[in-house]
């Protein structure tokens, strides 16, 4: 169900990535809309992983979950006040692989993070002082989440390698 | 800020690095802006003496004779995604021939260099302190202040090249959450 839905706002990264470096096709609003299609697809993909963690994990996702539902809720509030009608979340989400272990409920809250760090990438962009702050609030937010997740940092976060133009390291 | 007539640079941010998502910046337009106000140069400049320094600390630590302490290879790791970003930050900054060199801050002096009693110190005089925990602390203060600086620098910065100081900013938060006692996560 809703297969483009979650291509959109949450799978395939280097499509994703290849289509962002491309020319812009709108505005401020557009960047919020891509942001709260991300938080959507992150707010139903953790309601996933949650359910495969336990302990300190599952407390770790709830926290994150919770996070998600804020951001998107800020995102709705911004397109709101610009006179825009909010885009409602799919019903559900094809996850890009199935999610059966606690390893891949982790993998996936690393993709969704990675994801939404992308999303607020655009809201950095904007030229209004406070939708780019919170843009680099939220992928500041997004990077430590993804951090937790994975166990390891990254050079950019939110930043696909082949934007950065530069030969990957060894 | 005030610039430097004489060692004038141009930024090459649009050109450089395509902006990335689409939505809500200037796109096609923003390859063909007009070379960078002054004030953006000095931004590049002063992020890339930040990433300098931040360097420096981390060679210090890692100079220190206690160095066998855990976090070694993770400060190695840490230590390299600097040099990443510096290395993308002076990518941004083109000088015409003939003009100074393109950072406006001196080279960073070598580890120890002026090393005291126990301590190391970093251009500026900062004093690394000897303590593994305490130089742990000191390299995490140091991350969450830079992360916190850019973050307020981007505000005013042009889209593209506020994009990369964003995702600099969140890459130094992780440093700082990593090297925090607990772990990471906030």
């Amino acid at each position: 169900m809703t297969a483009s839905a979650w291509s959109r706002a949450a799978a395939g990264h280097d499509a994703d990535a290849r289509r962002l470096a491309s020319p812009p096709r709108g505005q401020l609003r557009s960047a919020l809309e891509s942001a709260l299609a991300a938080e959507h697809a992150a707010s139903y993909g953790y309601g996933v992983v949650g359910a495969h963690l336990t302990g300190a994990e599952q407390a770790a996702a709830t926290r994150d979950w919770i996070a998600h539902q804020e951001a998107r809720d800020a995102l709705e509030a911004m397109l709101t006040s610009l006179g825009a009608q909010p885009q409602a979340a799919a019903t559900a989400y094809r996850l890009p692989r199935p999610v059966l272990t606690a390893h891949d409920a982790v993998a996936l809250a690393v993709l969704l993070e990675d994801r939404v760090a992308t999303a607020y990438l655009s809201l950095v962009a904007v030229s209004n002082p406070a939708v780019r702050h919170f843009g680099a609030l939220r992928l500041r937010a997004a990077a430590l989440s993804a951090a937790f997740w994975r166990g390891t940092t990254v050079a950019f976060p939110g930043l696909p390698a082949d934007v950065l133009g530069r030969p990957p390291k060894v | 800020v005030t610039a430097e007539p004489t060692r004038r640079a141009l930024l090459a941010a649009s050109a450089a690095l395509p902006l990335v998502a689409a939505a809500g910046c200037k796109g096609v337009g923003a390859l063909a802006a007009p070379p960078a106000q002054a004030a953006d140069v000095g931004m590049l400049k002063e992020a890339i003496a930040a990433e300098e320094l931040m360097i420096a600390r981390y060679q210090a630590v890692l100079a220190a004779p206690h160095r066998a302490h855990g976090l070694a290879v993770v400060l190695e790791t840490l230590l390299a995604e600097h040099r990443a970003h510096l290395a993308q930050l002076r990518s941004r900054l083109i000088v015409p021939a003939g003009a100074a060199t393109a950072s406006s801050s001196p080279p960073p002096k070598g580890p120890g260099e002026h090393s005291g009693s126990g301590t190391h110190s970093v251009p500026g005089g900062q004093a690394v302190p000897s303590r593994p925990a305490a130089a742990i602390a000191f390299l995490r203060a140091a991350e969450q202040h830079a992360s916190d600086v850019l973050l307020s620098q981007l505000r005013i910065a042009p889209a593209s090249l506020a994009q990369l100081l964003a995702s600099i900013s969140a890459s130094e938060a992780t440093h700082a959450a990593i090297l925090a006692p607990g772990g990471q996560h906030g």
